[in-house]
């Protein structure tokens, strides 16, 4: 049995988010490092070493669209008749206090010291990853297109702001590709629990059992509501699943890819 | 319906403010002016190339200055010494220099080759700081005085450059150092919150993650197999050989003692 965890339109925002993080981790690594090999090699990917900066600039621009039509999506699923319950309840990313408690609780789980926790709908880290890119997407919009436009920006800020921009840009930048190359896709993908793939972000759905081992309080909480079995969904046809597999792993070989590069690599350039 | 058509027409609107920002062209008639620091323009008027009394004034600060801190110490330097050494405002920066001609500017300037400018955009040192005699940066009728350097030296690449433009540190010092901090507080500060951002995050979330993954796996039935039929046992004979090993070697000690 499966249980529909995410909507054909927050399965869309991921996938958009994953294709146009993946290009600008690419563009941008292969300019950060293109006194390197890696950085070579990795531009020629996308065109050189000019090209790859006009990629980077308009997908950027792709990433700041759709950051506004996302804000405008959450804003639209806000109830606003009950404002602080819909922003604080169960199912918003907003983090709690239950999710400081559930922290300890599960790295007192982890070395065997206690139960695991009775997680909801969403749990720490996922909230962590979520917000983590909500805070750096604004960021490394504004940095970049102060880097794009120096000479606009010099208009009401001293020269020396745009050193900083540069720093903020490449380190944040950096920050996100770790973050996601390392923890993100070890939790998604490679953790024991859900290897091969955890596919609830493809397909939409997850296995019952799976939710009540991980996430006990969600599946209680729609049995009280009563939602549970307008909460089943159909398993995804095969080509499908399929087609997630291969462009997943793709995904996960691109990042390890950078990665690996990147570690090797960081010895020969500077962040600012 | 109507919450739906609301965010389809934002989004719109969003699109076409991001795609407008792309056609704000940048502004020439604030760059090229004459000013007396970065960030100020001094006066309204067309730059010339002429440099009059009245836009600096050079008057008060001598051409070779003194360095009011140097000499303070056990070993105090002489005028000469100190005009060697301090070349911020000298018509040759690189007067009296011993076997000037046969060096090349990397081989005394090691850090100052490390910029975007010349690893990027391969410009070399002469591009910007002009053929010899090289003027100190801050000397008066320098290109690279920080008065007209966005005009004759910026502009030359970044069409429009203005004097805040011009403000920006080519030769930026590495972030983290500690001399950072007098030179470029702002680099320094920003540095260290980025490095202590980075490090936390990864020090906090990759030992969970492999905790978790640790916790997970034990509870795995394959795991728990593996761990049953070949690592207990496995360690189960390594004990016993080492348990039977001391034995040995005390029951010898104790064979020896009473023989001797």
């Amino acid at each position: 049995m499966l249980l529909k965890r995410f909507s054909r339109t927050q399965r869309l925002s991921h996938l958009f988010l994953m294709l146009t993080f993946l290009i600008q981790a690419g563009t941008g690594f292969g300019r950060l490092f293109i006194t390197t090999d890696f950085g070579r090699s990795l531009s020629l990917l996308f065109g050189g070493y000019e090209t790859a900066i006009v990629i980077h600039f308009w997908v950027g621009v792709l990433m700041i669209a759709g950051f506004g039509v996302h804000a405008i999506y959450m804003l639209s699923k806000i109830d606003w008749k009950h404002p602080l319950e819909s922003i604080l309840g169960p199912d918003s990313l907003v983090p709690n206090l239950n999710d400081a408690k559930h922290l300890l609780q599960r790295i007192r789980w982890t070395i065997g010291k206690s139960s695991s926790p009775k997680l909801d709908r969403w749990a720490y880290w996922e909230k962590f990853d979520y917000f983590a890119v909500f805070w750096g997407m604004p960021l490394l919009a504004i940095t970049g297109l102060m880097l794009k436009f120096p000479l606009l920006t010099t208009i009401v800020l001293p020269g020396w702001a745009i050193n900083i921009a540069a720093l903020f840009h490449r380190a944040e930048a950096i920050l996100a590709v770790s973050y996601i190359f390392i923890v993100h896709f070890f939790i998604g993908p490679l953790r024991p629990s859900c290897f091969p793939m955890h596919e609830a972000m493809f397909s939409g759905s997850v296995h019952l059992d799976e939710a009540l081992k991980e996430k006990p309080a969600w599946v209680e909480r729609l049995k009280k509501e009563g939602r549970l079995e307008r909460s089943m969904a159909k398993p995804p046809a095969r080509w499908f699943r399929a087609l997630y597999f291969i462009f997943g792993y793709t995904a996960l070989g691109f990042g390890l890819y950078i990665l690996i590069n990147g570690i090797y690599y960081s010895r020969y350039i500077r962040l600012h | 319906m109507k919450v739906r058509l609301i965010c389809f027409w934002g989004a719109v609107v969003l699109l076409i403010c991001v795609a407008a920002l792309l056609f704000v062209p940048s502004r020439p008639t604030l760059a090229q002016k004459e000013v007396t620091s970065p960030i100020y323009r001094y006066r309204e008027r067309v730059a010339t190339g002429y440099y009059e009394g009245y836009e600096v004034s050079p008057r008060r600060l001598r051409a070779v200055m003194k360095m009011p801190t140097r000499g303070r110490g056990i070993l105090t330097y002489g005028s000469a010494s100190a005009m060697v050494q301090i070349r911020t405002r000298l018509p040759d920066s690189h007067r009296g220099l011993k076997f000037y001609y046969r060096n090349t500017c990397i081989e005394c300037h090691p850090q100052q080759a490390r910029n975007i400018h010349s690893e990027r955009a391969e410009i070399t040192c002469r591009q910007c700081h002009g053929p010899e005699p090289i003027a100190s940066v801050n000397h008066y009728y320098s290109p690279m005085n920080p008065i007209r350097r966005h005009a004759y030296i910026c502009a030359k690449c970044h069409e429009g450059a203005n004097a805040a433009f011009a403000g920006f540190y080519v030769h930026e010092p590495p972030g983290t150092a500690l001399s950072t901090r007098e030179s470029f507080p702002v680099l320094f500060y920003a540095s260290w919150a980025m490095l202590l951002l980075f490090l936390g995050t990864l020090a906090f979330f990759v030992p969970h993650s492999f905790m978790v993954g640790v916790r997970e796996l034990s509870e795995t039935k394959s795991f728990k197999n593996l761990i049953d039929q070949w690592a207990l046992p496995l360690f189960q004979r390594f004990r016993e050989n080492v348990h039977r090993f001391f034995e040995k070697k005390k029951t010898q000690k104790n064979e020896d003692k009473n023989a001797s």
